[in-house]
């Protein structure tokens, strides 16, 4: 049985391809409370795709393309923010809105550049398979400024998301606040992007998020929820690629996707199974 | 500037300095049209105050600019003689309509402890002393067995009082509260109304509106006769007579035999007081 | 994932606007008013040299772009109907080029650069993973040898188009087989430098099957588009790869300039082989870069593989 489970670790790219997922799949969870609390679940497949007109300039620009795409990243999320200000627009429709113009700018410079134009996205978007040392150390050390970052505000945060009134009264500064949480945001999209690719990034944000909603009362108790199932599920896609010879990421979204319907199922409270058995009962 | 605790209040938790409220030629505009006129009065140390008025007066209006929700078009409002913006936790608030995420995973302790967060600081840890506040208040408002339950769990009232809880937590030496009494069941309402007794003893500035006038004048130090401008403020007996009513609420108020009827709360059509 | 039916639609679009102001110029075809449009740069290359003065060859894909991965805009189709003479390599790699040949209309005469040249087929020991890209390996190119057969195919196409500059024509022509010929000595004395069992190709992309044939090296295999090109294999063809490498003994891979080195440099790491990322194969290089025209193309393709393998 341990066999089954270390014979994958005698490759190198797999010991590491592990400890990215890890990392991946839990700062992704932490991250995506956020995102699936204040209704941004967009925002992944969003942010990966708008970072297409800033890799497009850096390169037109000789500029190193990993920083064109946090400006572009981040630059859309305070957008997003900014549009969303005041409720005028939903947030969920300025993520549209701007998810679509950032692609389209970024298709048409990319298109007028005309070399190896394809690739240049590629490079950005990475694969678990191909993490080096380097790459670990970066989401490890980013991972934990994001992570540290979060505790600090923890109190913050959590005010601003869910009493707007009260925030106020305590004279904290709301939009601020919120502009950092999306480029919070922006940033881990875009260094987990480098690491791992964007069918991982984009759904370890809000599946098992999610999930730990359905399990929890707490918001501390579900990000801790969130990151072990996102771990979990991130180094299971990785063990059903080796074994099974499916790629790993989707395996990943997969095993993701399948805890959830479990506990949406059979959860102690919200599951629907026991929720269908209590109305019979009530009968 | 926050001072501690132990420096605002006396031994026996009566505010040791005076929590003077005052507003001076308070002008606030919604949209550009004003809302609230030339208004001004003053709120000793310790009083209680009700802010009355037909629907539209402006009084939720006031107690957003009273906690800075609201900027000023003209005027000044001063707390402990100092402008406003210097405070961070002497005045809570508790709006008519709370405008939460009912669905966030806190529960009801968590909600009561968001009240100590101005105490206690965005990096510090709650101390023994926080949690023990916040057991008080909530023991006090009757929602202690409630604290481990999620919010968006509890009854409209139960609701209510968890957010009474919040702001007695906070320890403010002002309470605003935005009709506190409008649709809500008789435990709670009982349960108000303790509160503002107990927050008499302690010297605490409290400052309801609210649509029944035999409660203003039964119960409060000062009436606030509100109608865009400033009608009448004063005691009941002073604030609240014939004239003053009928200026007020101009043909909302009906006068029988020296008794006015005035169009009381929540004409059809009004959105009901608690989510969840 | 959203499909791009949307942004191409804004994409032609935008690109009729910028694509008519800011591209890059290509080189005007001119002289004796004929003008002749070669699809590869390469081709471009090989043609000019058989041209000489006497015409102008322009080339119709930009530097470093994949002829697999082309999309002809319309600025290009209208290239295309305007030449009167158009050069391609055939034998199914300008898969675009029919379409765009319906849509360009005009009288193009079309020279066929490999007609008469017949495909390889894959040796023993070949594997090529997944299916294969083309139905027969179009990749005749990256044998002087066999560019001889394309010298003569453009010499005559251009004789039959261009009938007063026949004579020019099979000079430069000769000339230039000469120059193929001593190529094809050069790089036969740099391979002898190799010892045969450590000549082993393993390429992202089946490109170097001629190469091989004629100077003795064998394919290995390829880590094919989907480890250089973004799609994603699974762990499982990873560890497949890997220990199919450290079997073969091969000591390096060779990727083409603008494959994604990514998972290949993970496997070199896996493995210790090098990772040599720069075979220019489908494209000239800019003209201060280290393969400008077909001869220095091959010269630089060559270095690099040997001195990796030696």
């Amino acid at each position: 049985m341990v066999a089954w489970l270390t014979d994958p670790l005698v490759y190198a790219f797999m010991q590491r391809g592990l400890l990215a997922s890890l990392m991946v799949g839990a700062l992704c969870a932490v991250v995506g409370c956020y995102v699936v609390l204040r209704s941004l679940a967009f925002l992944g497949d969003a942010l990966a795709h708008a970072i297409l007109p800033g890799v497009a300039v850096a390169y037109l620009l000789g500029v190193n393309l990993l920083l064109g795409a946090l400006a572009a990243a981040v630059l859309v999320a305070l957008a997003i923010g900014r549009l969303s200000r005041h409720s005028l627009v939903q947030e969920d429709t300025a993520i549209g809105i701007l998810f679509a113009a950032a692609l389209a700018l970024g298709v048409a410079l990319i298109s007028t550049i005309r070399t190896y134009a394809v690739d240049l996205t590629h490079i950005l978007f990475g694969n678990v398979l191909g993490v080096s040392a380097g790459d670990l150390w970066l989401t490890g050390l980013l991972g934990l400024a994001v992570l540290t970052l979060i505790g600090l505000l923890y109190k913050p945060l959590l005010v601003v998301a869910f009493d707007p009134v009260l925030a106020a009264t305590l004279r904290l500064p709301v939009e601020r606040l919120r502009s950092l949480l999306l480029v919070l945001l922006a940033l881990t999209i875009v260094v987990a992007l480098q690491t791992v690719g964007v069918g991982l990034v984009a759904a370890m944000l809000v599946t098992p998020a999610a999930t730990a909603r359905l399990l929890t009362r707490r918001l501390p108790a579900m990000m801790a929820a969130s990151a072990g199932i996102g771990a979990f599920s991130a180094v299971a896609g990785l063990y059903l690629s080796f074994y099974a010879n499916v790629a790993s990421g989707a395996a990943a979204v997969l095993v993701a996707t399948l805890v959830f319907l479990l506990v949406f199922l059979f959860a102690p409270h919200h599951g629907r199974l026991w929720a269908a058995l209590r109305e019979r009962r009530g009968r | 500037m926050k001072r501690r605790t132990s420096e605002r209040h006396g031994e026996a938790g009566l505010l040791a300095e005076p929590a003077r409220l005052e507003l001076e030629a308070v002008t606030v505009a919604y949209n550009g049209q004003p809302v609230l006129v030339d208004v001004t009065f003053q709120v000793p140390h310790g009083a209680q105050v009700a802010v009355v008025g037909p629907n539209g007066a402006g009084k939720s209006t006031l107690f957003r600019a009273l906690v800075g929700l609201l900027p000023l078009r003209s005027g000044r409002i001063f707390i402990h003689s100092r402008p406003l913006g210097h405070h961070r936790d002497c005045v809570a608030y508790v709006p008519q309509r709370e405008e939460v995420d009912w669905r966030f995973p806190v529960t009801a302790a968590d909600v009561v402890m968001m009240g100590r967060y101005g105490r206690i600081g965005w990096l510090r840890r709650p101390t023994r002393a926080d949690r023990a506040a916040v057991a008080r208040s909530m023991e006090q408002l009757g929602v202690a067995d409630l604290a481990d339950r999620p919010i968006g769990e509890l009854s409209g009232g139960q609701q209510q009082r968890v957010f009474l809880a919040r702001a007695l937590a906070q320890e403010p030496h002002i309470l605003l509260m935005d009709e506190p009494f409008t649709g809500v069941d008789v435990t709670t309402r009982e349960a108000t109304l303790a509160l503002l007794d107990r927050l008499r003893d302690q010297g605490v500035t409290v400052m309801i509106s609210t649509h029944d006038l035999n409660l203003a004048a039964e119960r409060f130090d000062f009436v606030a006769l509100l109608n865009r401008r400033l009608v009448a403020y004063g005691p009941p007996a002073q604030a609240l007579t014939p004239q003053t009513i009928a200026e007020a609420f101009g043909g909302q108020a009906l006068f029988l035999d020296g008794v006015a009827i005035v169009d009381r709360c929540c004409p059809p059509g009004e959105p009901q007081k608690r989510g969840g | 994932m959203r499909l791009p039916y949307a942004p191409a639609a804004v994409t032609m679009i935008l690109l009729l606007v910028v694509a008519t102001g800011c591209r890059a110029a290509m080189p005007v075809e001119q002289g004796e008013g004929l003008r002749v449009l070669a699809v590869e740069s390469f081709l471009a290359d090989i043609a000019q040299n058989v041209a000489g003065d006497r015409l102008t060859v322009g080339s119709l894909i930009p530097l470093g772009v994949d002829p697999h991965g082309f999309e002809p805009t319309p600025a290009d189709v209208v290239r295309v109907a305007q030449a009167d003479v158009l050069i391609v390599n055939g034998a199914g790699l300008e898969v675009f080029l029919e379409a765009l040949l319906q849509n360009a209309g005009g009288q193009s005469q079309v020279i066929v650069a490999s007609a008469g040249l017949t495909p390889r087929q894959p040796q023993e020991g070949e594997e090529v993973e997944g299916h294969h890209e083309h139905e027969e390996d179009p990749h005749f190119w990256l044998d002087p040898i066999l560019v001889v057969r394309y010298v003569e195919n453009i010499r005559d196409g251009l004789s039959q188009a261009d009938p007063a500059g026949a004579d020019v024509y099979a000079a430069n022509a000769a000339d230039y087989i000469a120059r193929l010929q001593e190529l094809d000595a050069w790089i036969a004395a740099q391979v002898a430098q190799v010892p045969a069992e450590r000549r082993l190709l393993v390429t992202n992309h089946e490109s170097l099957g001629y190469f091989a044939d004629r100077y003795g090296f064998r394919v290995v295999g390829t880590l094919l588009e989907s480890v250089s090109s973004g799609a994603s294999p699974s762990a499982q063809q990873m560890a497949e790869l890997v220990e199919r490498i450290r079997a073969s003994g091969a000591p390096a891979i060779f990727l083409e300039t603008g494959a994604n080195p990514q998972l290949a440099e993970q496997i070199g790491r896996e493995t210790g082989v090098e990772v040599v990322t720069d075979l220019y194969t489908h494209s000239l290089s800019a003209a201060d870069g280290p393969a400008p025209t077909y001869i220095e193309m091959m010269r630089h393709n060559t270095a690099r593989i040997v001195e990796a393998l030696r």
